[in-house]
């Protein structure tokens, strides 16, 4: 009994875990090999025919480097805006700062949809703020239809997506710096260090480890992301915004090819894994235990 | 002087942050008229709230925002329930699996809903949960579940073994141990992993777009996203929508800045 209780605690929540996890991934693999429509059912094995039609989709190979794109480039990007606003942050001028930093960390609090609304809505063509400024400010000579034409919008769902995840990358960057012991940088200005010095000998080093954390997780999350490009673009148009995710979506639920679909899953999937085994190794060789 | 150019450094970005969220408020507040004239200004003669009148009338969202309730507090529940005995197994016992368990939860959390959305659609079809409240409030569960146990497990790890070794030696069950010293013990921890189990069910958007397909079922974001697209003139009533639903979140936010951001903090790093 003693020995079993362990596990009648975990029953409950490995019942859900088999719900979301095993069953899918097994259901998943078996759909994979099989033709299934949403329309007519599951029919016939055939064998590697759905990965050969994902593979063949020129529309795969689209997504999927926009996906790395939409992934890195964003959050690369996040990283930057993260750690600079995060600088700013740590100068402490008066009790402004911890006004800004509430304000600076709101994109994150917000919902994904009404994040993608918003920013859809900032871009519209002829009632959004943000092409009116540029046209009375004479840097474009026309509006700029943003979000469908097929060259800026890929751009356009990268920057909301950057500004919901910066402050993720803000928030830690700040408590990084806040545990950078002070005596290094007395040190530092005993031996008459620059700032620049202080800033790429002591600063930089001391938040490696965050930054790696803050790069893996960060592409996880926005390879994940399905919200922000459904909500702006639903991939378009003519694809050029389309992300794996997305088009998960699109194979399973407007195709009706429900085979096609978890085809794609399963590559999703493996690249998700590679993906969430590297972040496993540094996490575990930054907690040595 | 450098303080007063950083200051005003700091204010600007501060502006083009809020620029997204300051345009949909004001939008929200505008009459159709107004929304739908060149050149776009930020404000109009006859702002007022009725927008966030309208919006009732012209799509379901009372519907939607009962379902958008009943889904997020069935979760948070059910995943605060389940969770917190996963969490007690894996804070007080050794057994054999244990790290298994807590890597597949860590890896379970990375994983896409897109790697796992058409079984379990077919799923939710196969036993009659597809398109209802409770297949919808089973899945957010289901999903939030991992990174719930994550908290709690912090949380639990955190308080001494001895405070319960004591009401075990006064004859407490283990069970009744964890009911009667730790659940107590933790419930600053279990507030805000409610939080974060709520927030999380009411914010989720993809599995309740496919998993749903009617308005006796969707919640807000669903009817947001879709509308979106669907109804590309009434900007003002979609964003009176966006705004309304957006004050849950933000308050939790503003009121409990700091587990809100210690809770993401430590769910992101375990």
């Amino acid at each position: 009994m003693k020995r079993a209780t362990p596990y009648l605690l975990l029953f409950p929540a490995l019942l859900f875990t088999v719900f979301v996890l095993a069953y899918p991934l097994a259901q998943n693999l078996f759909n994979s090999f099989h033709s299934v429509s949403l329309v007519r059912g599951t029919g016939d094995w055939v064998g590697f025919g759905n990965f050969e039609k994902v593979f063949q989709d020129a529309v795969f190979w689209l997504a999927f480097w926009n996906t790395l794109v939409y992934a890195t480039v964003g959050t690369v990007l996040a990283l930057v805006i993260g750690l600079a606003f995060a600088l700013l942050l740590n100068l402490k001028i008066g009790p402004i700062t911890s006004v800004m930093n509430v304000i600076y960390t709101i994109p994150w609090v917000i919902s994904p949809v009404v994040a993608g609304f918003a920013w859809k809505w900032l871009l519209n063509d002829n009632f959004g703020i943000v092409n009116h400024w540029l046209v009375s400010l004479g840097l474009i000579n026309e509006e700029i239809t943003w979000l469908g034409s097929a060259d800026t919008a890929l751009a356009c769902v990268i920057i909301a997506r950057l500004w919901q995840f910066y402050p993720f990358a803000m928030v830690m960057f700040l408590a990084g710096l806040q545990s950078i012991p002070h005596d290094q940088y007395e040190a530092a200005a005993v031996d008459g260090a620059t700032a620049f010095q202080k800033f790429f000998h002591i600063t930089l080093p001391n938040l490696q480890s965050v930054t790696a954390v803050l790069l893996l997780l960060g592409t996880i999350w926005s390879f994940n992301d399905f919200n922000i490009v459904f909500v702006m673009t639903r991939g378009g148009p003519i694809n050029a915004s389309m992300v794996l995710p997305v088009l998960v979506r699109e194979f399973s639920f407007v195709q009706f090819d429900l085979g096609k679909g978890s085809a794609l899953s399963i590559v999703i999937f493996f690249l998700l894994i590679s993906l969430s085994l590297v972040y496993l190794k540094i996490i575990s060789r930054r907690e040595p235990e | 002087m450098k303080r007063t150019a950083v200051i005003l450094l700091l204010l600007v970005l501060a502006a083009l942050v809020l620029l997204p969220v300051l345009w949909t408020f004001a939008t929200s507040l505008k009459p159709l008229t107004a929304v739908n004239a060149y050149p776009p200004s930020w404000t109009s003669p006859d702002m007022s709230f009725q927008p966030y009148v309208d919006m009732f009338f012209f799509m379901p969202f009372a519907t939607y925002a009962v379902n958008s309730l009943v889904v997020a507090t069935i979760a948070t529940v059910l995943t605060l329930l389940f969770g917190s005995l996963a969490a007690f197994a894996f804070s007080r016992f050794q057994f054999p699996g244990k790290n298994i368990f807590l890597l597949i939860l860590l890896l379970s959390q990375m994983l896409p809903g897109a790697s796992v959305i058409v079984p379990l659609f077919q799923l939710l079809t196969t036993i009659g949960l597809y398109d209802t409240i409770i297949g919808l409030a089973l899945t957010h569960t289901a999903v939030l579940l991992p990174f719930v146990i994550w908290l709690l497990y912090g949380f639990f790890c955190c308080i001494p073994r001895e405070v319960e070794d004591a009401a075990l030696i006064d004859g407490c069950s283990r069970l009744g141990a964890l009911w009667k010293v730790l659940l107590p013990l933790a419930l600053p921890g279990l507030g805000g992993t409610a939080m974060f189990a709520f927030l999380g069910s009411w914010n989720e958007f993809f599995f309740s777009l496919i998993l749903t397909n009617s308005d006796t079922t969707r919640t807000i974001p669903v009817g947001i996203g879709l509308f979106v697209g669907e109804f590309q003139d009434v900007w003002n009533q979609m964003s009176a929508a966006a705004v309304l639903f957006s004050i849950p979140p933000l308050l939790v936010f503003l009121l409990m800045r700091k587990t809100f951001v210690k809770g993401l903090v430590a769910g992101a790093i375990k």
